[in-house]
């Protein structure tokens, strides 16, 4: 029983779903954000993860099989920029009108929920091993 | 006894596999194998405290990386009071034989 590739492959996927779900808290922290570092409204960020084959002691059966998660890239979208009238805003321009980040909250709150789910599930999964290895201690007592 | 040898090689590949497997190559006594598993179970705790260290230091934020380190030191400690058990049990087994 390898039990090293199932850990290391649980806590790839616990560090993937809290990269996901910083992300996401970015995202709604930054609802309303105008100012950025890099100039003009905040953009929404969206993450990726990547496939990685799990470096290690594999039988050859399952060389390539099980793959571990990392994060990829993570994206920020350039067009996510909605206008809304606020002449009273310190960022609104000529016309009135503010750039404000176009972050859809309902969404975000699902992404976060799905992230929540994935890293529980994660955890499951590292307990079941865990209790896989005890039961094999047990084996004969 | 060499059942109790075996039984201890496998305790040792289950903490640091690699390893494990080229020493019992060569044909080591049974206090070899015992001292070195004890070795490696002292090495993944001494592991696991770094982790918790690090992570109360706030050294690093993977809570989960400490936590997996812990579970690891517990489980090859486990494993390796098993081996333990089954060799105090096997001992008491001889002790009663009638001579």
């Amino acid at each position: 029983m390898d039990l090293i590739t199932s850990f290391k492959i649980s806590g790839s996927g616990l560090a993937a779903q809290r990269a996901k779900l910083d992300v996401v808290t970015s995202n709604l922290a930054n609802v309303s954000t105008t100012r950025t570092p890099e100039g003009g409204p905040y953009r929404k960020k969206t993450i990726a993860f990547a496939a990685e084959n799990v470096a290690g002691n594999f039988s050859s059966a399952m060389n390539g099989a099980v793959q571990s998660v990392k994060v990829d890239e993570i994206r920020e979208d350039p067009n996510s920029i909605k206008r809304v009238y606020d002449p009273a805003h310190p960022d609104a321009d000529a016309k009135g009108f503010v750039a404000l980040p176009d972050i859809n909250i309902m969404a975000e709150m699902a992404d976060m929920i799905a992230a929540s789910r994935a890293y529980e599930a994660c955890v499951t999964a590292f307990d079941s091993t865990k209790n896989m290895v005890q039961k094999t201690l047990e084996m004969g007592r | 006894m060499n059942e109790l040898t075996v039984g201890n090689r496998g305790g040792t590949s289950l903490s640091i596999p690699t390893e494990a497997r080229t020493r019992t190559g060569t044909a080591g006594g049974f206090s070899d194998a015992l001292s070195n598993a004890v070795a490696e179970v002292n090495n993944l705790h001494q592991n696991a405290d770094k982790a918790v260290l690090n992570v109360q230091a706030g050294h690093t934020d993977s809570l989960h990386e400490a936590i997996i380190a812990l579970e690891k030191a517990d489980i090859s400690f486990r494993t390796m009071m098993t081996v333990r058990n089954k060799m105090i049990e096997a001992y008491q087994e001889i002790m009663r034989m009638q001579v």
